[in-house]
């Protein structure tokens, strides 16, 4: 279906093209949140998913599924912008299971206010702050397979990797976060 | 199966992909290895956790709705939008072109007849002086009547209607008309008319 929305899209349709924003918006919107942790941030990946997305209908490949094209778009500009953000930063410091360090206090803070923090049980935090921790290649998969739900064959097309990469990032994430949420669990 | 065997079986159990005898093998290991069942346990747990925050309500900030992020799209689309919609209604598109050249072209009609015009039957038997056209008494006219620029005086009988077009009329006690009498004076009212006939002429046939 959204690959027929997809192609009236690229026809001029812009009907079409909303609705596709309608169906992708939140989607888009918290894989962007849970990856940069950071509303205004995760909004802009938003527009320039879909920016990109409009722009690039003529190159969208229709025997591809929709989602996969649009979350691989999405997921590349959060892992640039992840990337921008701390440059010397090395993917695997943490996951020598050597937890000296804190790894929050180097991450910029998120324009959360202190009402809607309260919101969150102690429990969401600590996963949300597990979350923000993990370094960005497990983050990725990691809010793929949990928070979007997509299954490792579907997270191995969106970021064109072997499944078997996939599941290899999917079991250490999984242990770094025990880890992390040890004392919850 | 010792814990290394056993502890990549308990990722791929999560992963659903194990196979019957496997998860077998594997929850024996768990009944006489204290240590991997505590271990899987956790990372069930961590799951379920993740999982759960899926639900977690997220609001982004007000005012982010499609109709904002359509806004923001370049606007290199926009001049085909009327294009879209013509593909999208053919019918209304057509119909809107015969408006549109209807009412054209019935407008220079309108601007451009300013001499008296008379349409009928029996228009020999009709009393025409100067713009004005006369019905006498005893006279029936077998038919519809159509006067434009000009004045209609009935005295007599119209089996038909009678349509005075930008001009006036005057319809004596004597005059008798079967159909209906219209005065159309103004360019839309005769687009109007020039409108209705047409369909009525089109479906008649
Ligand atoms: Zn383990
Ligand atoms: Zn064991």
């Amino acid at each position: 279906m959204e690959t027929r929305l997809a192609l009236l899209a690229r026809k001029g349709d812009q009907r079409a093209f909303a609705e596709i924003v309608e169906l992708y918006k939140d989607k888009i919107f918290h894989l962007a949140y849970r990856m940069l942790n950071n509303r205004h941030e995760a909004e802009d990946v938003v527009q320039d998913t879909f920016l990109r997305v409009y722009k690039n209908l003529d190159r969208y490949d229709e025997n591809q599924k929709f989602s996969t094209w649009i979350y691989r778009i999405g997921t590349n500009l959060c892992i640039d912008r992840l990337r921008k953000r701390k440059p010397t930063y090395s993917l695997d410091a943490e996951m020598n299971d050597q937890e000296g360090v804190d790894g929050y206090s180097i991450l910029p803070s998120d324009d959360r206010t202190p009402e809607s923090e309260l919101l969150l049980s102690e429990t969401q935090q600590l996963i949300r702050q597990a979350i923000e921790s993990l370094p960005a290649k497990y983050k990725t998969v990691m809010v793929l397979r949990y928070l979007q739900d997509l299954s490792l064959q579907e997270i191995s097309d969106v970021l064109d990797m072997p499944v078997t990469t996939i599941k290899t990032r999917v079991h250490r994430g999984r242990e770094y976060l025990r880890k992390k949420l040890e004392r919850k669990l | 199966m010792d814990c290394k065997h056993a502890h990549s079986l308990m990722h791929d159990y999560l992963d659903n992909e194990l196979a019957p005898d496997q998860i077998l093998l594997l929850k024996e290991h768990f009944a006489i290895c204290p240590t991997c069942k505590e271990h899987y346990d956790q990372l069930e747990r961590t799951e379920l956790m993740l999982f759960g925050t899926k639900t977690q309500h997220l609001e982004p900030i007000s005012g982010f709705v499609t109709a904002n992020i359509m806004a923001s799209l370049p606007k290199k689309a926009k001049q085909r939008v009327w294009l879209q919609w013509v593909k999208n209604h053919p019918a209304i598109t057509v119909a809107a072109m015969f408006f549109m050249v209807m009412f054209i072209s019935a407008l220079s009609f309108w601007n451009q007849d300013r001499d008296l015009m008379v349409k009928g039957p029996d228009l020999d038997k009709l009393i025409i002086e100067g713009d004005k056209v006369i019905v006498p008494k005893g006279l029936s006219v077998a038919g519809d009547l159509t006067v434009q620029n000009g004045q209609a005086e009935v005295y007599g009988e119209v089996n038909g209607n009678l349509t005075v077009i930008d001009g006036s009329m005057n319809l004596a006690s004597t005059a008798h008309i079967s159909g209906q009498v219209t005065k159309i004076d103004e360019a839309m009212s005769w687009l109007w008319y020039r409108i209705t006939h047409l369909f009525s002429e089109v479906s008649y046939r």
